[in-house]
């Protein structure tokens, strides 16, 4: 037996949700919502626990990753009680709750702490600079290393035990059996909406968001690969070349649109940016604007005079892959796809 | 039947009968043509014929100059219920020159056509004896005239809560004398406990002390406290009312220092009935500081053995004070006694045996008596969770109706609690949320600031438990897939509904208005004649009539009111002189006919010197009681004459022989089966459609392309007539099949 926890809806407020408290239960919103099923029906069964506080109900639940925050459900609450936000506020508290380091939830919660952490490493890559007193050959290599180290260490310190702890919460400690082979046969699941986000169809008036979305991510992992594994910066062959300004541009021209619909507020779920949303938008942004700026400048041979460029470019790039990365909003997009992979296996395991 | 020359001498001659078609509604069952020729036919009957509409203009027209011209004494109309057309043709008489006794009417509609529209000819067999029976009952008809009653202008208000304090100032607003009975010493009834009122969030006793104000103002408002009905004779227009006023033991000339140092100095206290045993109170007291009239009163019995407090305050008390009785006469009285609040059993969710439950009015007293925090039992309250419909919508128990405003009642007091006190949670365990109207509102808001709602249906209470110091509510809700919840709170609030006061069945008995299956007062028609009683001049206003609130209340006592007004406006009433009458020298004063009469209308008199039974005529309902316990059958009511009752008894017994018509036996044989003259058309186009022998409601509509619903809904029709039949499922068990009869 559940026990209420009213003080709940105090805290979840800090993740941004605002008003869910105002429902009353019509069900209007899982009417409505293209992607809630009768095998899996939200978002009215996310807000009644919420209000409730039944916080071990939510640790369990896979729902609030099998939205895609259309917005639908909040424009037909009859009680503006802003369901679709409150299902973007539990990703942010579950991302917390899965991170063990506990730094998600301090930063979500807290705008300072976020700030905080942005100096902090804006005057740890100024030192390095000191330190390597501007040489900008010794600098880029150094950038290089670190994305690969960067990217190795955040992996196996964060996201492994992280992933570990969500499959715990929904699926150990719920006592969901699956064997071996359905964990290998549903695997596709989490490679699909890693990569295609293919659920978020499902919503009406929802293609192009998604194509531009597809875009981003195509974007965002080829400029990953270009950097990391194929040197963009110090490369010479011309496809490469050309393939990294491609992508670069890809970056911040999709993510230019993505700005400004939050700004502009015309989709319901632009209405409520949190900071985290914002980081994430233009961060993502200036990363694709930096590269694609320092490698222009190489080829222009400008560079060695524009030392400040790559500086802010690994200032930018030490800032995603320390704070965005593991502890704001990009974990979404793999927590996303491992709970797709997750609710595969639950109902395959029925 | 003997007839003596005596009731011959009355009988009617010249008779007109009219026998109505209804357009169709009686004639496609009834044969009208055929019963209108056949009364024709009748001794004393001058005119007798069959008409489409009796109602009509034209045909009031046609009975006025069939009336003039051939001088009829009395009429006869075959048609529908005397309740919808009897004054009608009462005044088609009247306008004729023919004294409306004269006429009577026979109802072949609800009483033949429509019943019995399968059975065509047994219809018209019935209409005909019954039309006879009133021919009989008209031809021993007398004339005769309303009785006039002369009523005084003066009205009864029984309950000075919100209901009767605005009813008593707006019938005297509109020129009445009116009496105001207060049982409790103060006036206000259950408003005065609340603190604070939806919708207005106004405090109850400063709409009391605004109507009294208003009473006071008022010189044709006199307000009795502490005064019961003892008794009720008369009827319409001169009720005679006896009343007892208790004393308040307060010397009237005190002065008002003395009397509040004898309230401060008083050595004996009780628990505080108005506060519902929240504190106690002298015995010496007012219900609260401000309450109205501005005079403590002194609780007698408590005082019994203080007499040294007594004789101290010897000028200042008046302990010889006696009851007094009053008597007057009023032309009609509005009842406004309110309701009582439902009582938890012992043991009904944990009332009376966990320390912390408690029943809403019990909480609001509780917020009143606490301005800064609230506290029960010496323990600061931080959590409250109310169980909702506790009394009302009872399964297994008698209350099934919904007491309306508790719902409304207790999102306002979750508002209040949170605005008075900072952080307070609440909790909301309800069946069903009623706050209709406007009062939704209140429950956007109540949600909005996070109190929580819970659903529990009947079949699986909630619980309410001990665990350890604090107390848990176990419910299961239905909003979260009816998983066990469970709930601390440091005050469970139990949602008592109102059910009716304790003594309504004696003011019930009083006035002999009618209880309802759910224990009020039952007005005559709930959306036709809402304040109305079935007793000519009272009227019903307020909670005493079911659950309302307090704008409801008010609305209901204010129709009272005007009723009462519209009444006595001209200081006569008309009344049906349907009434009883004695005969004086049959009559030898048994008194049997006095020991039945309800109303008391029969008193003994002496008629050159002879003992007999004389009848109250305004007094008298007509109910017919006396009549047959009379030995010698003196006693009679007007039209309800044994000539007249056994002359339609002896009618309707009549043979009657009614002709067949001629048809060809085609249409006899389809009449028989439907019960009526020929098929709609759309059934023949249904049963056009039916080609196979036998077919699925779906094969119908295809074949005769006449739409689904209305297919369905004309089998089922044809069924009832016979006209087709049901012949099992189809082989995939989705239809059924129909095949004609
Ligand atoms: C817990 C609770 C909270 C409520 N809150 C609200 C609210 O916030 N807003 C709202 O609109 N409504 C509210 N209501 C409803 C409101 O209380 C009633 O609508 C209102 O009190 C009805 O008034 P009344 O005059 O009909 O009856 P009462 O207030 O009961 O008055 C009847 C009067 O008649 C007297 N009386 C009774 N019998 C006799 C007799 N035999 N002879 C002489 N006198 C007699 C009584 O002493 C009393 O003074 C609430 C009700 C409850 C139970
Ligand atoms: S539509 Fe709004 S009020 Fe209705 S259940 Fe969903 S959130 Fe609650
Ligand atoms: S935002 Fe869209 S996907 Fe998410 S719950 Fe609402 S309707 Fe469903
Ligand atoms: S008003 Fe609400 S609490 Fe009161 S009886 Fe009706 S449903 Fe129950
Ligand atoms: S019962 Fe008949 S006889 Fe007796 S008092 Fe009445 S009217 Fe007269
Ligand atoms: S008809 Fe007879 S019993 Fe009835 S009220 Fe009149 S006198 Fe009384």
């Amino acid at each position: 037996m559940s026990r209420v926890n009213p003080e709940f809806a105090t805290e979840l407020k800090k993740y941004g949700a605002s008003d869910f408290s105002a429902c009353f239960n019509c069900g209007n919103c899982t009417a409505t919502c293209a992607l809630s099923t009768t095998d899996s029906s939200f978002p009215r069964e996310m807000i009644r626990y919420s209000t409730l506080g039944l916080e071990d109900e939510i640790k369990a639940s896979l729902k609030p990753w099998q939205c895609y925050y259309c917005g639908e459900c909040s424009s037909e609450c009859p009680r503006q009680a802003e369901p679709g936000e409150l299902m973007m506020s539990l990703r942010r508290w579950l991302t917390a709750k899965y991170d063990w380091t506990g730094l998600s939830g301090l930063m979500y919660k807290s705008l300072p702490a976020s700030i905080t952490a942005f100096v902090l490493t804006f005057i740890g890559v100024l030192a390095f600079a000191f330190q390597s007193d501007f040489d900008l050959e010794h600098m880029m290599h150094v950038g290089h290393l670190f994305e690969s180290i960067a990217i190795a260490s955040i992996m196996v310190v964060i996201f492994v035990p992280n992933i570990i702890r969500m499959w715990y919460f929904t699926i150990l400690e719920p006592k969901t059996k699956v064997s071996f082979k359905n964990y290998v046969s549903s695997i596709g699941e989490f490679f699909v909406t890693m990569f295609v986000q293919k659920r978020s169809l499902d919503c009406e008036d929802n293609r192009f968001r998604w194509f531009e979305h597809f875009i981003l991510v195509l974007g965002y992992l080829s400029l990953l690969f270009t950097t990391v594994f194929m040197d963009w910066f110090s490369s010479q062959y011309t496809f490469v070349i050309v393939f990294g300004y491609v992508v670069s541009a890809i970056v911040f021209v999709v993510t230019i649109d993505f700005v400004n619909s939050r700004m502009k507020k015309k989709k319901v779920m632009n209405q409520h940016s949190q900071p985290s949303d914002w980081f994430f938008v233009i961060w993502l942004f200036l990363m694709g604007l930096t590269a694609f700026m320092t490698r222009l400048f190489i080829d222009l041979d400008i560079l060695e005079m524009n030392k400040w460029l790559y500086i802010l470019h690994f200032t930018i790039l030490v800032q995603w892959a320390l704070i965005i990365v593991p502890f704001g909003k990009w974990t979404h997009f793999l927590y996303r796809s491992f709970a797709m992979y997750f609710a595969k296996l639950k109902e395959v395991s029925k | 039947m003997v007839l003596d020359s005596n009731s011959l001498k009355y009988m009617k001659e010249r008779i007109g009968v009219y026998i109505c078609h209804c357009g169709g509604n009686i004639s496609d069952y009834v044969d009208v043509e055929e019963l209108g020729k056949m009364f024709h036919k009748e001794e004393n009957v001058i005119i007798s014929k069959d008409v489409m509409f009796a109602c009509a203009d034209s045909n009031q027209k046609d009975m006025v100059k069939d009336i003039q011209e051939n001088n009829l004494d009395a009429i006869v109309v075959c048609s529908c219920s005397p309740k919808l057309h009897l004054h009608t043709f009462k005044n088609v008489a009247s306008r004729a020159g023919l004294n409306p006794s004269n006429y009577v009417q026979v109802n072949i509609r609800e009483q033949c056509s429509w019943p019995h529209s399968d059975r065509p000819r047994e219809a018209t067999v019935k209409a005909a004896g019954l039309i006879r029976a009133g021919i009989n009952r008209v031809s021993f008809s007398e004339s005769l005239e309303n009785i006039e009653l002369s009523v005084k202008k003066t009205a009864l208000v029984v309950g000075a809560g919100v209901a009767g304090m605005k009813a008593a100032i707006e019938l005297a607003k509109s020129g009445n004398e009116v009496y105001l009975l207060e049982k409790d010493y103060f006036v206000g009834g259950r408003i005065a406990q609340k603190d604070s009122l939806f919708m207005s969030g106004q405090k109850g006793k400063d709409i009391v002390a605004s109507l009294y104000e208003e009473i006071r103002k008022q010189p044709n408002i006199t307000l009795f406290t502490g005064a019961t009905i003892e008794k009720v004779s008369g009827s319409l227009g001169n009720f005679h009312i006896d009343i007892k006023v208790k004393p308040r033991f307060i010397n009237g000339k005190a002065d008002k220092q003395a009397v509040k140092r004898a309230m401060e100095e008083c050595p004996v206290s009780v628990d505080d009935a108005f506060n519902m045993g929240l504190t106690k109170r002298k015995a010496i007291y007012k219900n609260y500081p401000e309450a109205l009239p501005d005079v403590p009163v002194v609780e007698a019995g408590l005082l019994k053995d203080e007499t040294d407090f007594v004789a101290k305050f010897a000028s200042t008390l008046n302990m010889n004070e006696q009851d007094e009785t009053l008597s007057f006469i009023v032309g009609s009285v509005l009842i406004t006694t309110g309701f009582d609040n439902y009582q938890p059993k012992e043991g009904e969710f944990g009332y009376k045996t966990i320390d912390n439950v408690v029943t809403l009015p019990e909480l609001n007293r509780l917020i009143e008596l606490c301005p800064e925090k609230l506290v029960y039992k010496g323990k600061q309250i931080k959590t409250v969770a109310f169980i909702y419909c506790v009394g009302s919508r009872q399964k297994k128990g008698d209350n099934k109706y919904c007491s309306r405003q508790c719902c409304t009642s207790t999102i306002h007091t979750s508002l209040q609690l949170k605005e008075k006190y900072e952080k307070i949670q609440t909790y909301h365990v309800y069946r069903d949320i009623r706050t209709y109207g406007k009062q939704e509102i209140l429950y956007a808001q109540s949600s909005k600031q996070g109190d929580l709602y819970f659903k529990y249906e009947d079949k699986e209470l909630p619980l309410v438990e001990l665990d350890g110091k604090s107390t848990i509510l176990k419910v299961k809700d239905y909003l979260t897939s009816k998983q066990e919840l469970e709930i601390e709170a440091d005050l469970v609030v139990l949602v008592t509904g109102m059910v009716p006061r304790e003594d309504s069945t004696h003011i019930s008995e009083l006035f002999k208005i009618p209880i309802g299956r759910d224990k009020f007062f039952n007005e005559i028609h709930p959306k036709l004649k809402p304040v109305e009683t079935v007793i000519k001049g009272v009227y019903i206003g307020g909670t005493c009539q079911g659950p309302k609130n307090v704008s409801e209340s008010v609305q209901s006592s204010l129709a009272g009111a005007s009723k009462i007004t519209a009444l006595l406006k001209s200081g006569t009433v008309s009344v049906d002189p349907i009434i009883a009458r004695v005969n004086a020298d049959a009559c030898t004063w048994c008194g049997k006919c006095a020991e039945v009469c309800d109303y008391t209308a029969i008193k003994e008199v002496e008629v050159d010197g002879k003992r007999i039974a004389a009848v109250n005529t305004a007094v008298c309902t007509g109910c017919g009681m006396c009549a047959p316990v009379c030995p010698v059958n003196a006693i009679e009511i007007a039209q309800y004459t044994d000539h007249e009752i056994e002359s339609m008894i002896d009618g309707f017994m009549q043979e009657v022989q009614i002709r067949e018509k001629e048809v060809n036996p085609e249409e006899v044989q389809e009449e028989g089966k439907v019960g009526m003259k020929e098929y709609p058309q759309v059934w023949k186009e249904i049963l056009a459609g039916m080609t196979e022998e036998k077919n699925t409601i779906p094969q119908i509509i295809a074949n005769s392309k006449i739409a689904g619903e209305l297919v369905t809904f004309h089998l089922m029709t044809m069924n009832r007539y016979g006209v087709v039949v049901p012949a099992g499922m189809d082989a995939k068990e989705e239809y059924f099949y129909y095949k004609k009869k």
